[in-house]
């Protein structure tokens, strides 16, 4: 069994490859190229002489132009050397979007105004040509130059927030702009490469995916980035040391919050359609039928207990019962304990309301809290022949009478109280999304100059 | 096709296309110019360091639907590097070139000439080609054949100076004026993914 998945993955790992005659012998002739370095003696090899124009002497880090015939010196590094090393070694193979890449150059580059700087490892595939693996605070992408152009405006122009770089339809919009300077560099390029020299860059985002723009001289080469994990590049290039710590938001973080932010509102907002179209629907069907008007009496400021209303009848089908209930209250209240029950069966719905009506004035003018009618609902009443029993307590009147309150029955009234919790309920889940949406985007843009957020010093990370 | 023999080494010197008129001897490497059945030499090409491109005479792809086969190859240089412009022969007996450039791949045809004076041309600039589109400048480079082999439709001498204007139109759409001492020729095509080109008969490389 496992011998079988083994020759599956071999299988594999060869599908890749382009069609190639394999039984042909391979020429003779020795790729890798040995010379000793110009600047300081030491030997230095080219790996892919035939591609490569510049090589890095790995003792003295001079960079070394391999197409001159006495391997002239185009910079030297006068820095530490140790500084930076390389997470993913010279020389690693890995597979990367099914296609295998050795890296065979290291660049660390410097934005020259604020010196933030960042990994670049140059990747090689003699067939599919160069890539590259961009590592900022522990965040990857995966580079590929294109060649197709994008439609934006001058890079020698300072943008504008908000600016946008258009290509095969998406919308990319300004992260990111300066100079970037080669800080250190390591292995071997397809150009002359020099510690020191600097190209103007610009980064326009559309996540996961980001498209920059570089003046190399009079040529604007533009590339393709998107995200990847970094435990995936960890696995293909089978890296025993740990990778630089994550940190912060990076510009092309999957953009996952706001995908599930535009979900989500998307489906609420059907819900709450749908919900209000229902309870539109429910409130023009509804009959309001009054089933009870009973008045009846009690005395200002004391108690009078069993009270029973005729019976009345329910109607045909279950429905909800509001009782509403009337007092000549004022700077007093009224009080009603109460059962809705079914003369056949005895079954008991129990209720208790207030009636309370207060006013005065002061220093605001006039005032004035609740009302004299007080109304309740009591839902799934089953047909049939049903009857009231109240107790009534009252007080804060000025005067001890008696005084008549009203009670009043309907049956089939729309109701809007589940409506309004719904409505409710369903505004609370994409409100904690968009925060969350809010706070991820925020931080995404907390490390560029045109962020279309305000205030992006809030955000920045709390490492 | 057409089979001469190298007069130089007695080799066959093969010619697919009725409208090459120089080759490599593929077995002496002396370079030949033929008139009508007749092979002259003109020179030796020296031989080149291994420039790791995948493709080889005899390499067959697929070019918007039809077969297409390469016969020859000039490579040419310019200061910051090099590139593979592959004369290739389509089933069509229609000629073509396949530029290849580190992993980049266009195939372009020979469209039309370019009547001089061409210009004042320059990076950025855009150049109407008329009824086949306007084209932006990307770079104009002085080039140098730096080797060839195969059959050509010209003579691809090593050391065969011309200047070459690189041009890019709408999405993968791109565009090369050669100018060279006797003819501004135009080449119009596009960029194409290496795996899009169904390449067979690659060259082996070495650890890949």
């Amino acid at each position: 069994m496992a011998g079988k998945e083994e020759a599956g993955k071999e299988e594999e790992e060869e599908a890749d490859t382009p069609d190639v005659p394999k039984k042909e012998p391979a020429p003779p002739k020795p790729q890798a190229k040995m010379f000793a370095c110009t600047a300081c003696g030491a030997s230095v090899t080219i790996k892919y002489p035939g591609a490569t124009m510049a090589v890095v002497c790995s003792s003295c880090n001079s960079t070394i132009d391999v197409t001159s015939e006495n391997y002239r010196i185009l910079s030297t590094y006068v820095g530490k050397t140790s500084l930076f090393k390389p997470s993913i070694p010279l020389g690693a193979r890995g597979k990367l979007k099914g296609k295998t890449w050795e890296v065979i150059g290291f660049l660390v580059r410097e934005d020259t105004a604020s010196k933030y700087f960042w990994s670049e490892y140059l990747l090689f595939n003699p067939y599919y040509g160069y890539r590259w693996l961009v590592e900022d605070k522990g965040h990857w992408n995966f580079v590929r130059t294109i060649k197709r152009k994008p439609d934006a405006k001058n890079i020698n122009q300072y943008p504008a927030k908000g600016q946008l770089a258009k290509l095969d339809g998406k919308n990319y919009q300004i992260y990111n702009y300066g100079t970037a300077a080669v800080k250190y560099v390591l292995g071997e390029f397809y150009w002359r490469v020099t510690v020191g020299s600097s190209n103007l860059a610009a980064d326009y985002i559309d996540p996961p995916q980001m498209l920059s723009a570089e003046k190399d001289g009079k040529e604007i080469v533009w590339s393709l980035a998107e995200y990847i994990d970094a435990k995936e590049i960890h696995k293909a290039f089978k890296v025993t040391d740990k990778f630089p710590y994550q940190s912060g938001v990076p510009a092309t973080k999957p953009p996952t919050e706001l995908k599930a932010c535009t979900q989500i509102g998307s489906l609420c907002a059907v819900f709450i359609i749908f919900l209000t179209c229902a309870q539109f629907y429910f409130t023009a069907k509804a009959s309001q039928q009054t089933v009870l008007q009973y008045d009846g009496t009690f005395i200002t400021n004391s108690k009078k207990a069993d009270i029973t209303t005729p019976v009345f009848s329910m109607g045909d089908e279950t429905t909800n019962a509001v009782i509403s209930i009337s007092a000549p209250v004022s700077n007093s209240w009224f009080y009603v304990s109460g059962e809705l029950v079914n003369d056949t069966d005895g079954t008991t719905y129990p209720f208790e309301k207030s009636v309370e009506y207060y006013s005065g004035t002061d220093s605001d003018g006039f005032w004035s809290e609740g009302s004299n009618t007080a109304q309740l609902g009591i839902s799934s009443i089953p047909p049939g022949k049903y009857y009231i029993n109240i107790d009534t307590e009252s007080g804060d009147f000025l005067q001890t009478r008696v005084q008549q309150f009203s009670i009043t029955v309907g049956r089939n009234y729309p109701i809007y109280d589940n409506y309004w919790w719904t409505l409710f309920g369903l505004c609370v889940i994409p409100l904690y999304s968009f925060a969350a949406m809010h706070s991820v985007e925020a931080a995404r843009w907390s490390n560029s100059d045109f962020s279309p957020y305000p205030d992006p010093e809030s955000y920045t990370e709390s490492y | 096709m057409l089979t001469l023999s190298c007069p130089s080494c007695g080799a066959n010197v093969n010619f697919q296309s009725k409208v090459s008129v120089f080759a490599v001897c593929s077995f002496c490497k002396a370079s030949l110019v033929r008139q009508g059945m007749d092979l002259d030499k003109i020179g030796q090409v020296a031989e080149l360091l291994d420039d790791l491109t995948p493709i080889q005479i005899g390499t067959t792809g697929m070019y918007k639907g039809q077969k297409f086969e390469v016969v020859g190859r000039m490579k040419v240089g310019y200061d910051e590097g090099f590139w593979n412009e592959w004369f290739t022969y389509f089933a069509d007996e229609k000629i073509g070139w396949l530029a290849e450039a580190q992993g980049f791949y266009a195939v372009c045809f020979p469209c039309f000439d370019m009547v001089p004076p061409i210009g004042n041309l320059h990076p950025g600039k855009a150049v109407d080609f008329g009824k086949y589109g306007i084209y932006e400048i990307e770079d104009i480079r002085k080039v140098k054949c730096l080797y060839s082999e195969g059959e050509l439709p010209f003579n691809a001498l090593q050391g065969r100076k011309s200047e070459s204007i690189d041009l890019t139109g709408f999405e993968d759409e791109m565009a090369t004026i050669e100018i060279a001492e006797k003819e501004n020729r135009v080449y119009l095509g596009s960029y194409v993914d290496f795996d899009d080109l169904q390449f067979k008969n690659l060259r082996r490389i070495d650890g890949w």
